[in-house]
């Protein structure tokens, strides 16, 4: 009997705590045939899951370039993160996926990319700017303005440093007004305001990508659409609730669009066509 | 020339059934005032009245309530899948009314597109769908408004139409239901008289086109904040089929499981950082109507909504698809 909720069986391969409350899971499928066997797009999704707990969607944010193991990044909230927080390395977990559509970077070929995103938004643009970054020559620049609540909250710190200095990106960092400590080097100010300041170049040849709540994709696009970037170049990636991942649970849906089989990554052009339901 | 049974051989078939290990199911007076489809473990406890109406559907039979989807066990560092190997009985579910019966292949698409839900399909197998036609209909029925009638075909394997003198006519409707009647009924030259049903309430192109054009506007306020949110609506629609996926677990082990769910509940779209796309009653309310005759229509062609009236029959607050419907229709 094949089950489609049945989920691959992993082997924990490392973890790194990004901050007092985020972390970053490393593994890799324990039946070797099956990994041999697997691959994904940049911006698909899979459910985890800690059993005994439960299962929890994330985006897969390592590059699909890696073929040794893959990645997710969550925030302790709940049950199911709490289990997932006590995972360590030999442990087993659970993965069901790749699902979704992912990000159409082929389609972003040529053009200038930028990147925008709060908090734990990061994991789902990581993937993409890793992507992008090995495959360089198929890019313009590659701008990133990445924004948390406080220092404390910045993830992939020392990746966002890494790729400051490839060739042809820039970096951009903020914190809420607040959450800055003295020594505090990167701007202060919201995502949508810092890259505004930032005069980050963008216009019909750029591809944005915004990661956020309804309110900062919306702000976000009303700056883009006054430097001629138009809604069809810029995405976003959906985080409806889900429980099954393959269309049939019922609550992913934003108007008539499943999140889990249509999306997660929608063009502002595709949602300005649905309601206001995510 | 028609095949004709009547009620003592129907339940005669019940007791043969039983015998030879099948599960049968059908409406049973579970307490003084309520009838359930619930399995039947005496064929007298079949109940044949037309005016009765059981509360639930027949989607339980295929969609359980509480699902295990597969065990695990947990050893140290590993992790063993128990498959739930189980091999399903054969069911008889009889005595549903057309509406119920018409959900099946509503939901067949649902548990189909692109992936396979082999549960459910394993329990589709194996079961035969008898379905009595209704000789009677209440205020809140509306089948004729969705393209259905009281001796409406699709799901049946056999429909039995009532000649209301305690027989019915048989219609095996495929090859299941054939080998489940066969030499069970009698040849007859009477034919049995088909129910009008309810006049046309409703027009679902109507509120697809409402729920379409329509998603900010007052109106759904104005007739959903009665709602309570408990649910009832979605636990008892034939059709409609959101599920929760959840561990039922220890450190030694355990099951992943599916329960029910509906969109009623607010924690059913709320995202882990308290973000909810549908914050209130109304949204949820909205979406019910929308998934029934926008969202699924679109996808599959047809409306998520077999005009069986329990979401109208069974809301503590008055509401329902019905009156939804209705107003919409003629507003």
């Amino acid at each position: 009997m094949d089950n489609i909720y049945q989920p691959d069986l992993m082997e924990v391969v490392e973890t790194q705590q990004q901050t007092s409350d985020v972390k970053l899971v490393k593994l890799r499928f324990r039946d070797p045939d099956r990994a041999k066997q697997f691959s994904f797009r940049v911006g698909q999704f899979g459910i985890f899951s800690a059993f005994g707990y439960g299962e929890s969607t994330f985006n897969i944010c390592s590059s699909s370039n890696w073929k040794d193991h893959i990645e997710f990044c969550f925030r302790r909230v709940g049950r199911v993160t709490e289990g997932l927080w006590r995972l360590e390395p030999g442990d087993t977990m659970g993965f069901r996926g790749p699902y979704g559509n992912g990000y159409p970077m082929e389609e972003w070929r040529g053009k200038d990319l930028i990147f925008l995103g709060g908090g734990i938004a990061m994991p789902p643009i990581r993937c993409a700017v890793w992507k992008a970054l090995e495959n360089r020559q198929e890019f313009g620049n590659i701008s990133v303005v990445y924004g948390a609540r406080t220092t404390g909250d910045l993830v992939f710190k020392d990746e966002l440093d890494e790729w400051a200095r490839r060739e042809r990106t820039r970096i951009v960092q903020c914190v809420d007004p607040g959450g800055e400590t003295p020594d505090w080097k990167g701007e202060v100010g919201f995502v949508p305001s810092v890259f505004e300041r930032a005069k980050i170049a963008a216009g019909a040849n750029s591809i944005v990508l915004v990661i956020g709540p309804p309110i900062m994709i919306k702000v976000t696009m009303k700056l883009l659409t006054a430097m001629g970037v138009p809604a069809g170049n810029v995405y976003t990636s959906l985080e409806n609730r889900m429980k099954c991942g393959v269309g049939k649970c019922g609550r992913c849906n934003a108007g008539p669009a499943y999140v889990c089989k249509d999306g997660p990554v929608f063009s502002i052009e595709q949602l300005n066509a649905i309601p206001l339901d995510y | 020339m028609s095949e004709i049974i009547a009620q003592d051989a129907l339940r005669a078939c019940v007791s043969e059934w039983l015998a030879a290990g099948k599960c049968v199911a059908g409406p049973r007076q579970v307490s003084w005032n309520r009838v359930l489809y619930s399995y039947l473990k005496k064929p007298e406890e079949l109940l044949l009245d037309s005016e009765a109406r059981p509360v639930n559907s027949i989607k339980e039979f295929f969609f359980p309530k509480h699902e295990k989807l597969y065990g695990y066990k947990i050893e140290g560092n590993d992790v063993r899948l128990a498959e739930t190997a189980e091999a399903l009985p054969e069911q008889v579910i009889l005595g549903g009314r057309p509406c119920d019966a018409a959900a099946l292949p509503i939901l067949d698409h649902v548990f189909n597109w692109d992936y396979k839900d082999s549960q459910y399909n394993a329990r589709r197998a194996a079961a035969t769908i008898v379905t009595i036609a209704c000789a009677t209909h209440d205020d809140a029925c509306f089948c004729t408004s969705v393209g259905l009638a009281p001796t409406a075909e699709s799901g049946s394997d056999a429909l039995l139409v009532p000649f209301g003198d305690g027989s019915y006519e048989v219609r095996c409707l495929t090859e299941k239901g054939k080998a489940l009647f066969a030499g069970k009924t009698e040849q007859s030259d009477k034919t049995a008289p088909a129910h009008a049903g309810p006049e046309k309430k409703i027009d679902a192109a109507k509120v697809e086109a409402f729920a379409r054009d329509h998603f900010e506007d007052p109106f759904w306020k104005e007739h959903a904040l009665a709602c309570l949110g408990c649910g009832v609506c979605a636990y008892n629609c034939p059709t409609c089929h959101c599920f929760d996926i959840v561990d039922e677990g220890n450190a030694a082990g355990g099951e992943r499981a599916r329960n029910w769910d509906s969109c009623q509940f607010s924690l059913f779209t709320q995202h882990a950082s308290g973000h909810n796309p549908r914050a209130s009653q109304f949204n949820r309310q909205r979406q019910r109507v929308y998934h029934k005759f926008r969202i699924y229509p679109e996808k599959f062609g047809e409306t998520l909504c077999t005009g069986c009236g329990a979401c109208t029959r069974n809301c503590p607050a008055g509401l329902g698809i019905l009156g939804i419907a209705t107003e919409i229709s003629h507003g």
